[in-house]
Parts: C-alpha cells; sequence; structure tokens
C-alpha cells in the first residue's frame, strides 16, 4: 500500500504512448494503472485518468472515434461527470472530441504531412486542474507528432470557449492549422483537458524538455485532492 | 469542372421491411457515430435487396 494518487492509463487497441504515460506519471508521484478498453470500469481507487497516444483501433472512421464508444467509455465519462480529472493526449484528445467530452474536433494537419518536431506553446487559460503549477503567458516546450492536429470548431463556439478560458494553450506558430493556434482545451467544468502535444516526452531536461511535467504533475495534484474528496466520509 | 467532393459511402444491411424504421435507424447511427456534424454532413439512400 502506497499514499501515490492512482493515475488509470487506458490501453485501446493501437495505443502506443501508453507506457511512455504510465512512466511518466510515476516520475511525478502517481501510481498508473493501466486499463483495457474492454474493461467497463476504471482500477479501484482511480484519482485520474489519462487516454494516451497513438492511433486507437487504427483511426478508422476518424481519429479516436471508435475508440469513443468502447466499453470503458461510460466509465470514463462518469468519472469526469463527477469531477474526476481526466487528460487526453493526442489520440487521446481526438477521442475525447469524439466522445464530446471536450468541444470541437481534430482535423488533418492543413499541410497534409505528419508532424513531428519540439513545439513552443502559450499558457492561456490556468483556472483549471492541469496549468495550476504555470502561469498565464508562460511558454512551454513540448513535442508533437500527429497527422491530425488541426483543432477546429465554429467561430460562435471558439469565441465563448476563449471568453470562458477553455483555451488553455496556444502554439506560438502555426504548426498544423489549428484554428487559432490551438494546442489544447479544457470542458467547461475545468476538469477534462486535451492537448496535442504530448507531455509525457517531456518530463526530463537531458530529453530536451521537463515542461510537460509541470502539467503531469498538475494532474496528480488534482488527482490527489480528488483521492481525498472521495475518501471523505459525508 | 463545376465542383467537385470526396467523401466515404457506408454500406449497411438492415434486416427490416419498414423504410421509415430502416432510416430512423441509420439516423441515428449517423448522428451517434459514422459523422461528426461538426465538419461532416450525410446523406441516406435506400435500396431494396
Amino acid at each position: 500500500v502506497n499514499d501515490r494518487p492512482v493515475v488509470a492509463v487506458v490501453v485501446f487497441p493501437g495505443s502506443n504512448d501508453d507506457r511512455d504515460a504510465g512512466w511518466a506519471l510515476g516520475s511525478v508521484g502517481a501510481e498508473p494503472a493501466f486499463v483495457w478498453h474492454e474493461e467497463t470500469a476504471l482500477p479501484d481507487g482511480t484519482d485520474a485518468v489519462v487516454l494516451p497516444g497513438g492511433f486507437s483501433y487504427g483511426d478508422y472512421l476518424r481519429t479516436g472515434a471508435i475508440a469513443s464508444v468502447a466499453p470503458i467509455m461510460g466509465a470514463v465519462r462518469h468519472f469526469a461527470s463527477a469531477g474526476g480529472p481526466v487528460l487526453g493526449i493526442c489520440n487521446g484528445f481526438q477521442v475525447l472530441c469524439e466522445a464530446r467530452l471536450l468541444p470541437g474536433v481534430l482535423r488533418p494537419n492543413r499541410q497534409l504531412e505528419f508532424v513531428c518536431s519540439d513545439a513552443t506553446m502559450r499558457v492561456e487559460a490556468v483556472d483549471n486542474v492541469f496549468l495550476r503549477r504555470c502561469t498565464v503567458g508562460q511558454e512551454l516546450v513540448i513535442p508533437v507528432k500527429h497527422g491530425e492536429g488541426a483543432w477546429y470548431a465554429d467561430e460562435g463556439t471558439f469565441v465563448q470557449l476563449a471568453a470562458r478560458g477553455q483555451i488553455v494553450l496556444r502554439y506560438a506558430d502555426d504548426v498544423n492549422g489549428s484554428l487559432g493556434n490551438v494546442a489544447g482545451v479544457v470542458n467547461d467544468t475545468g476538469n477534462v483537458m486535451g492537448l496535442m502535444p504530448h507531455p509525457e516526452h517531456a518530463v526530463d531536461p537531458l530529453l530536451g524538455s521537463a515542461d510537460g511535467g509541470l502539467l503531469l504533475a498538475a494532474l496528480v495534484d488534482a488527482a490527489a485532492r480528488h483521492g481525498a474528496l472521495a475518501a471523505t466520509p459525508v | 469542372v463545376a465542383g467537385a467532393r470526396v467523401g466515404r459511402v457506408i454500406d449497411l444491411e438492415v434486416g427490416v421491411d419498414d423504410a421509415d424504421a430502416a432510416r430512423a435507424e441509420i439516423e441515428r447511427m449517423c448522428g451517434e457515430l459514422l459523422a461528426n456534424p461538426l465538419i461532416e454532413s450525410f446523406e441516406i439512400r435506400l435500396e431494396d435487396s
């Protein structure tokens, strides 16, 4: 038994960053618990959920579409609606949009080419559980690697999201044709976030940047708070 | 060329005789999964088999 918050990492067929996510979460104080997509419940004591990067179900139909109706997603939806922190990275972001737990959709990159590089992004809002260790205007360097990362929503939705602080990360440069250079968004209650960049690949300065660790550590903070809340007798 | 479009065709075999029921069922499937209304539109064509 240990007191590390349990962060469930969902594994879909075609997920490929699940192990990296688990390792990175461990490095910032979490106990990762991998959960297969066919399960209908999250592991006991789950305090937060991560949907990792990859190519779930081969990205057939649309990226993230099939995964959005996987058996485990009912439990993820329930966990999110109860205020539990849920983070979708890259393909996980696409899954959360398709599941309509996050606004918008990810389209093919405007340049129609896979992009794989470090990206600089600006923190736009910190009144959510994921960016509490950052400040507004702070620049983060986190790698991106995706073919379908151009976030899109209609103009009215975009303006509304920006006004509500739901547009939380924007690329400093145009990386993929994303509307407003959006790199990450949160839901209206600030406990569900998706981003195309990979914070789990940026937790050690030796590998170029540790900026992703700020985000993951804030997720673990939120997981610990959520766990404490769940453990409080009513 | 007056117009061009790219899309996908999904052939579904449904085991019902009632065309209205079939259409309603397929519309539900399109709304929930087969199409994403933010970026896609869809059209249903029924054929007897």
